[in-house]
């Protein structure tokens, strides 16, 4: 068994944590402040990894370089998104009702739609970037450059999102807007722009975790799913909706995964992860930090 | 006067249909798993069977018992779903009607359409399939040219280790199918050998990190590691085997080393890395394996797989050389293929009922970025070399 008490445990479970909360970051910002579903979101994943790799392959920028344009092209195609499908959907009460379930179907299309015609675009050959791959050994620790670029970047963006929330006037009215929808209508808050902000930031951040995660494996077509499933676990034990709860459970997480594979053994990664995800459903139904104000 | 015009009109349609039975193509039927779970894995197949049709179009066509004719494709995606293949291949031989068949991706689907072509009498020579159970299947309608079946493999790299002095060995297994059928003969091989397995663990396809299993084998200090693993996985192990900083001098890893980006992506890291694949363009015996390798990478800027695009390659020209003398007629064609022996990139390949009976089970090495054949000695293109520790 492995040591427990291993900083190269610790390195893990942070790394892993720390892109599971930025993954499930960009949802839960949807979903939050307009109830959309959004199982494509791995699939802006799989497109910010694919920005990164055609930068990095066709006009040599380095992953980290492209990061920031990265982010503008997902958060565009968000808000192309926005404009096109969602926004009068929203707008007509009778169907923002059944927004939820009709969002769930509009973004299964979509993902369905991304993947395809990505491997169209880009074959379904994998792909992978060479980047960062040297080992910055201290002690017992060895950490993949990679690997430590990813754990600063996404807990300092998630960091950096917080305290936006926290302080930030827009953040502040994004917030608002999660909390209680008619109440931020009443007290003249354009909730347009907060929706038009949220998706752009979420999709956004979708494509900074693509970038990311570039750097790690392989890129291919059909890579964003198992994203899109992770991020619905964190952000459904943290609370629907609950924007610090989705990163703490995030981290929370990469630090089960991690140590209880360490405790049993590999083989049990989804019994843990599921098993605790039920769990933690039966006894508190809201998420781990899901208060009643949120979960309507 | 509209008489006149039916008559022209009948006697230019008589005339084209003439023309072009003259030039009818032969048509070539198979399915490819384009989208679902094994996308990623079928394009390695498809572009070994394209440079083929491409080869054999630009040099006047494919020789049917004596009489050119170019090669057409009719393909179709399965949806990475065998029972859609199965479907696939019923409408190709009774709908479409193809001339010919080549094989869909992969185990599963050579098990799910060899019914089929069974059930038709339609011969076809198989290729991405390997498995014990493949021997279970009738002879007669279907081949399969690979050597790296799972008990002959576990033997061979059990015989590979203790070549090389390796006395105790930390193994990890995918749970997938190929991977655990390895492990099911493999264990036995190493327990009969008398090497001690320090390790024995498992994980599932869907593994993130694997970290604390990796500590586990640097504690356990074997001096083998077997990694039998699927391409993602395989990544994953590459990467976190040097940050946990997991050395021994022999190292193999199943699945991945010799698909393209690996090697762009670990670079200096993969050199000493053990793998599969029984096929390798440094053996300069192999007349066409050189020339073949230089086409894929002039036409798709990638280098073949060296298992899927190899044996998909190979499958065409055992296909080609059958065709050239049996014509398309399927008795004849099933014979001559069981009974023939192939010029292939793989060297001669001959069949015994089911599998490819002259291609012995090896093992690839990759040595200063080139993929070489290292086990058995007698087809190595370069001598085994320990695993040096992993550059920082």
């Amino acid at each position: 068994m492995a040591d427990l008490l291993s900083t190269q445990l610790l390195f893990a479970a942070l790394v892993t944590g720390a892109l599971y909360g930025l993954t499930a970051l960009g949802l839960n910002l949807v979903y939050g402040t307009m109830r959309l579903l959004n199982i494509a979101h791995g699939e802006f994943v799989m497109l910010g990894a694919f920005a990164a790799f055609w930068a990095f392959t066709l006009a040599d920028i380095p992953p980290l370089v492209a990061l920031p344009f990265i982010v503008l092209l997902t958060a565009a195609a968000g808000l192309a998104i926005y404009r096109g499908l969602f926004r009068g959907l929203l707008r007509n009460p009778r169907l923002a009702e059944r927004i939820e379930s009709n969002s769930l179907l509009l973004f299964f299309g979509l993902s369905i739609v991304l993947q395809n015609v990505a491997a169209a675009l880009f074959t379904a050959t994998p792909r992978a970037l060479p980047y960062l791959d040297s080992i910055i050994r201290i002690g017992d620790l060895g950490m993949a450059t990679d690997r430590l670029a990813t754990l600063i970047i996404a807990a300092s963006v998630a960091l950096a999102i917080v305290l936006f929330l926290r302080f930030n006037l827009l953040g502040l009215a994004i917030k608002a807007l999660i909390q209680n929808r008619e109440a931020t209508q009443i007290v003249g808050i354009d909730v347009e722009k907060i929706q038009r902000t949220s998706f752009a930031l979420g999709f956004g951040l979708a494509g900074l975790a693509g970038g990311l995660v570039s750097m790690l494996g392989q890129i291919t077509p059909f890579m964003g799913f198992p994203y899109t499933i992770t991020a619905f676990v964190v952000i459904i034990l943290g609370g629907l909706g609950n924007l610090g709860g989705g990163l703490i459970a995030g981290l929370l997480l990469g630090i089960l995964e991690t140590y209880g594979v360490a405790l049993t053994s590999t083989n049990y990664r989804s019994i843990l992860i599921y098993g605790v995800f039920i769990l933690i459903l039966v006894i508190r139904p809201q998420g781990l930090l899901g208060g009643r104000r949120i979960a309507r | 006067m509209k008489r006149l015009l039916a008559g022209l009109v009948a006697i230019t349609g008589f005339a084209l249909a003439i023309g072009a039975q003259a030039a009818e193509p032969v048509r070539i039927g198979f399915s490819l798993a384009q989208t679902g779970l094994f996308a990623a894995a079928a394009p390695s197949q498809l572009n070994a069977y394209e440079l083929w049709r491409d080869q054999v179009n630009a040099a006047g066509g494919l020789d049917v018992a004596g009489e050119l004719r170019m090669i057409e494709f009719v393909m179709y995606d399965d949806r990475s779903d065998p029972s859609e293949a199965v479907r696939i291949y019923e409408k190709l031989i009774t709908e479409d009607q193809v001339d010919l068949l080549l094989a869909p991706w992969g185990t599963p689907h050579h098990f799910a359409v060899a019914g089929v072509v069974e059930k038709h009498g339609f011969p076809m020579v198989g290729n991405s399939a390997a498995s014990v159970q493949l021997r279970d299947i009738n002879p007669g309608n279907i081949w399969f040219p690979t050597s790296a079946i799972p008990d002959l493999m576990a033997v061979e790299l059990v015989a590979m280790m203790q070549s090389q002095g390796v006395t105790s060995v930390a193994l990890i297994a995918n749970q997938l199918p190929f991977s655990l059928e390895i492990k099911q003969f493999l264990v036995p091989a190493l327990e009969a050998a008398g090497i001690a397995i320090l390790v024995n663990d498992e994980y599932p396809p869907d593994v993130q990190d694997m970290t604390a299993m990796l500590s586990g084998i640097r504690t356990a200090a074997p001096d083998a590691i077997v990694a039998l693993s699927y391409p993602s996985d395989s990544v994953l192990y590459m990467n976190q085997a040097r940050e946990v900083g997991v050395n021994a001098p022999f190292h193999f890893v199943l699945v991945g080393p010799t698909i393209d980006f690996f090697a762009g992506m670990f670079g200096p890291s993969l050199d000493g890395v053990v793998t599969i694949g029984h096929w390798s363009p440094y053996k300069t015996e192999w007349a066409r394996a050189r020339p073949f390798f230089d086409a894929y990478v002039e036409k798709y800027g990638t280098t073949p797989d060296y298992l899927d695009s190899a044996l998909a390659y190979m499958s065409c020209e055992i296909l080609q050389q059958a065709v050239a003398v049996a014509g398309l007629d399927h008795d004849r064609l099933r014979e001559v293929i069981a009974l023939d022996t192939f010029d292939t990139i793989n060297g001669p390949v001959k069949f015994e009922g089911v599998s490819n009976a002259t291609t012995p089970t090896s093992f690839l090495q990759f040595q200063g970025g080139e993929a070489h054949l290292v086990w058995p000695e007698s087809v190595a293109t370069a001598p085994y070399q320990p695993k040096e520790a992993w550059p920082q």
